[in-house]
């Protein structure tokens, strides 16, 4: 019986190749797209879930209130992982990881700026990054040693071995490689090329007991037997312990599991707010979900319009002894075989847009055919498609009454509501939320792009003080202005474009005591407002040609002086750090950070400070930037020999800011677009039965003196008023929707009515060409012909 | 082998009430060869449906070999169809997707028989209607006194007790049509027992006994042969 189903489900499907391939296509477009969303999906859910000790790894979080606001964050002191392991049983080991510090890695005559990591010498026995060669447990123990991944061993190396080479890092000291770690996956937050002992920090004197200094990120794995809640009052107020402040403010600590660190890390007042990732992850699924349903709705309405040419099928196996149920059987059977022909078809659609994919989501996703896993996966995703698509054919064509299907007197319904029509509505209900969020949130986008930033980003680039460039920075200044390769240079500690350093607790005249603000800080020695083109509303920029006293000097936003209140700002002090700072200047707010957001407090001080990490380089716009920075090249070079020119131009720096963005409204344009495809195709073959079924009616309309025009309007009115109802139950979703997505921005968009008229009219005019290919064809037909036929 | 006791039938529409039958009562032997005239609208393919238990009477008895099976569910009166009943159509209703032999196979499938037997079968009786050598084909490959050959092969293909025969040279010309007659006259002889349904008075000639109805009733009775018909038991 199962050959007998399958002969006639082939030819079925070579009968009706306009058909098939319409089902094809869709559902392997809709494949696809499932299979693509749940690699990604996949990924992230995996992230970090192949350490072994998973289930007892944490990260130590501390949890404040600061300006009425109970803030999270997981930055901690240096002290606090010798202080957990000494002072909880509970714990095995804790270990720290300091910030990504990118270093030159000299061999020879090979130069690399390569980023890694200073971790704990337990580090490796804590996570689970398999080592190639040697022992986790000893690999980190020497002072001078250090670990790299494969990678970085065969650009250092070759294919030469790299245990035991010698390495010199930042041109100062001579490293052992003591371990070769396998590359890490594309699933885990650290992103590192070595490890260096944290000892080797220490040495160099970067480490401190200052319990108020929390500028590392401590983990900790429990013993096998700990729990959660033993732990839990314990650390909570470790830091009240040892820091009066911290007692003052009620400072705790918590620790954080391995499981939420990738999906649900995002807090509100101090707590998790069922935000982060996960929003993300839920929404694709959503949208995966969709995407699958609309092109098992292709199949279900074309199979279903063209039920009559299967009706006789039905009847006679019907009279000859089918049961219903194996009808049913049969039918569902023919549609897993259908999405069995579309899986192949998806699987290669997959394999050819993941280097694409990949870019866009800025992931290494790839389908592990290895695994045992994916074809069962892959078995099920299959049978699920087929029966979603199948079952409601099946049910429906399964039912037809041989009397009536045999005798001919076999009618269609054409009734107001019909389960055909409920299932357009909803494709075209999916295609347009989608179509209007792709406009609103380009839109937003853009609205924030065209914000003014505050300066000048033309031709500016900056460099990180790598080397010996700090100590040769007035040699290179001037010789770079000397040359005419630059108008303008700024040596500052951080680049304009990051916020490096913010605090609060300030101190000036009138202050309220109460008053908590936190305050971005930069450190500038002069010619900051020439270089990055800064707007003063009152006072001037630092000069400390003309005035050495500027060394303790201040300028600040207007933000800030909102704050401070001062009338006169101008000769105000202001402490911070120990110093008083005079403010020479108050210039407009320019965005630091986040260009969706409000400027906030900012307060620039002279160089007296002496912490620059950076140069901001004004190009000089007479010469083109290549000739300039080709120049500049050889300056560097000149004075900083040992490193690469690694310059950065702030306006891809700042355009990097709108990534995020970026990639949000790319997938739902790209979700859009496959929407619309796979509901326009579907469409397509409706609209053909549609015209195939009318064609008697259209020949004597056209005996009686109809147009083609006419006909057309008759024949694709049907369709618009379906995309219409969509657009109806489209518009308040959406609205709610994109609404609900822009409160997580200050600077927002409005939404404008004409953003729902156009995604009406765009959806119309989409349907309107699907249809009237079909609808002219069959009104441009010879009604001759087609009444002879009847 | 069939009695039916004032069998109604009456098809409803949201205006208009049809009485299709109007508790007709007749019998039909085992080995009988019965044809059913009347104008069209008279309700006799209503009739026939409802003897292929393809349709369900109002009210009224029908008993298959003494079996009430008026009333029967979807998935008992598909048993007794597949077991004993083969059907006969103006339009030979064969499956475009299927060839001749895939056709005539079809009941077979059904009734669950195995592959070779099934062959065996399927063989036998594509030889017994002359078109063995064009078992590969599809339908429309076939004229319609082929087609309806074929359908006449898959009606005896389980050897049923009962064909029911709607007008089965309806659509064919008088030479395709008497040959399909000879070929039911034949199965008659050999003891199926046959209902046909014909508005030509020609092919009516080959049965034994002529049942004509108007408005849902039996008007008259020619009878046109007497024979001595035997008992059969009903398989379920």
């Amino acid at each position: 019986m199962f050959k007998n189903f399958l002969k006639v489900a082939f030819r079925n499907l070579l009968r009706s190749k306009g058909f098939s391939f319409i089902n094809i296509a869709g559902l392997a477009v809709g494949m696809a797209s499932a299979i693509l969303i749940f690699l990604w999906i996949q990924n992230e859910k995996s992230y970090d879930q192949f350490h072994a000790n998973r289930d007892r790894i944490y990260e130590v979080w501390n949890r404040a209130k600061f300006d009425a606001k109970r803030w999270a964050w997981n930055t901690t002191p240096k002290v606090l992982a010798r202080t957990l392991e000494k002072d909880l049983p509970e714990i095995e080991r804790a270990v720290r990881v300091n910030w990504q510090s990118e270093l030159l890695f000299s061999i020879g005559e090979k130069r690399l700026m390569k980023k890694g990591n200073m971790v704990d010498s337990g580090f490796l026995q804590v996570f689970s990054f398999p080592l190639l060669q040697s022992n986790p447990a000893t690999a980190l123990n020497d002072l001078h040693s250090i670990v790299v991944t494969e990678k970085l061993a065969r650009s250092l190396f070759g294919t030469e071995e790299a245990m035991g080479k010698v390495i010199k890092i930042d041109n100062k000291d001579n490293f052992t490689v003591t371990g070769i770690l396998k590359d890490l996956p594309n699933n885990t937050r650290f992103d590192f090329e070595y490890l260096i002992p944290w000892a080797y920090l220490r040495s160099i004197g970067n480490d401190d007991d200052n319990w108020g200094n929390n500028s590392t990120r401590t983990y900790v794995m429990l013993k096998p037997n700990a729990t959660y809640a033993s732990i839990e009052p314990k650390i909570k107020v470790l830091k009240q312990k040892y820091e009066e402040e911290a007692r003052k403010d009620n400072w705790q600590m918590f620790i954080y599991p391995m499981s939420r660190w990738r999906l649900h890390s995002s807090f509100n007042n101090g707590y998790e707010d069922n935000g982060g990732r996960i929003v993300f992850v839920k929404l694709f699924g959503t949208i995966a979900a969709f995407i699958l349903l609309i092109a098992c709705i292709n199949f279900m309405n074309l199979s279903t319009a063209r039920s009559e040419k299967r009706a006789k099928e039905v009847g006679i196996r019907k009279v000859v002894g089918a049961q219903k149920a194996s009808l049913i059987s049969q039918f569902i059977g023919e549609s897993v075989l259908l999405a069995f022909i579309a899986a192949i078809f998806a699987v290669g659609i997959v394999l050819l847009s993941l280097p694409s994919y990949n870019q866009l989501t800025d992931k290494k996703l790839f389908i592990n055919f290895a695994s045992i896993g994916t074809w069962l996966t892959g078995i099920g995703f299959i049978f699920f498609t087929g029966v979603l698509a199948g079952s409601y054919p099946a049910f429906f064509l399964s039912s037809f009454q041989p009397v009536k299907v045999l005798k001919g007197s076999f009618k269609k319904i054409n009734a107001l509501i019909t389960p055909r029509k409920i299932l357009v509505v909803v494709q075209f209900t999916f295609a347009i939320i989608l179509i209007i969020c792709t406009i609103i949130v380009k839109q937003q986008i853009d609205y924030a792009r065209d914000r003014e930033t505050g300066y000048n980003k033309d031709n500016l680039i900056y460099h990180h003080f790598t080397g010996d460039i700090g100590k040769n920075y007035n040699l290179i200044k001037n010789e770079l202005i000397a040359g005419g390769i630059a108008t303008s240079i700024v040596k500052t500690s951080a680049p304009i474009t990051q916020s490096w350093s913010d605090g609060w607790g300030q101190e000036w005249e009138g202050k309220d005591p109460n008053d908590k603000t936190d305050f971005y800080r930069i450190t500038a020695d002069e010619g900051l407002g020439n270089t990055i083109g800064l707007q003063f509303v009152v006072g001037r920029d630092f000069d400390l040609q003309k005035f050495p006293a500027d060394s303790t000097a201040m300028i600040i936003n207007e933000s800030a002086l909102k704050v401070m209140k001062f009338k006169q700002p101008i000769g105000q002090l202001i402490k911070d750090n120990d110093i008083k700072w005079h403010v020479v200047g108050v210039f407009k707010d320019f965005i630091l950070t986040n260009p969706y957001e409000p400027t906030r407090p900012m307060l620039i001080n002279g160089a007296k400070n002496n912490w620059f990490q950076t140069m901001q380089i004004k190009l000089n716009g007479n010469n083109s930037t290549a000739q300039n920075l080709q120049k500049a090249a050889t300056i560097f070079k000149k004075y900083n020999p040992e490193y690469p020119f690694d310059y950065k131009f702030i306006d891809a720096e700042y355009a990097q800011k709108f990534e995020n963005e970026q990639r949000q409204g790319t997938l739902a344009a790209l979700f859009a677009g496959l929407t619309i495809f796979i509901s326009c195709l579907g469409l397509f073959g409706l609209a053909s039965y549609m015209a195939e079924n009318r064609i008697k009616e259209i020949g004597i309309r056209k005996v009686l003196g109809a147009s083609v025009t006419g006909l057309t309007a008759l024949l694709s009115k049907d369709f618009v008023r379906l995309v219409i109802i969509s657009f109806v139950i489209a518009s308040p979703l959406s609205y709610w929707g994109m609404y609900k997505w822009l409160q997580d921005y200050t600077y927002q968009v409005s939404i404008h009515w004409w953003v729902f008229a156009g995604a009406a009219l765009l959806s119309v005019l989409i349907a309107i060409f699907t249809v009237s290919y079909q609808a002219i064809k069959a009104a441009m037909s010879n009604p001759v012909k087609s009444l002879r036929t009847e | 082998m069939i009695k039916i006791t004032a069998l109604e039938k009456i098809y409803r529409t949201e205006e208009v009430e049809t009485i299709s039958l109007n508790k007709i009562s007749f019998e039909v032997k085992q080995g009988e060869f019965l044809a059913v005239m009347g104008p069209s609208g008279c309700g006799k393919s209503t009739l026939l449906n409802i003897l292929g238990l393809l349709d369900d009477p109002d009210a009224g008895s029908f008993l298959f070999n003494g079996v009430e099976v008026a009333h029967l569910k979807e998935r008992q009166r598909a048993s007794i169809r597949k077991n004993n009943i083969g059907f006969v159509f103006q339009s030979f209703n064969l499956i475009d997707e299927l060839t001749v032999f895939e056709n005539v196979e079809l009941p077979l499938i059904y009734l669950g028989i195995k592959t070779d037997e099934r062959k065996k079968r399927v063989e036998r009786v594509l030889d017994k209607v002359q078109i063995m050598h064009r078992r590969g084909h599809y339908p429309q490959q076939l004229s319609g006194g082929q087609q309806q050959r074929v359908a006449v092969a898959r009606a005896v293909v389980n050897n049923p007790k009962l064909i029911l025969a709607d007008e089965p040279t309806g659509n064919l010309d008088s030479n395709n049509g008497n040959e399909v007659m000879e070929m039911l006259s034949d199965l008659n002889e050999q003891g199926t027992t046959i209902i046909m349904v014909t508005h030509s008075e020609h092919d009516a000639r080959y049965s034994h006994r002529i049942l004509r109805m108007l408005d849902g009733q039996t008007v008259t009775q020619n009878i046109l042969a007497e024979k001595n018909y035997e008992h059969f038991s009903l398989t379920q």
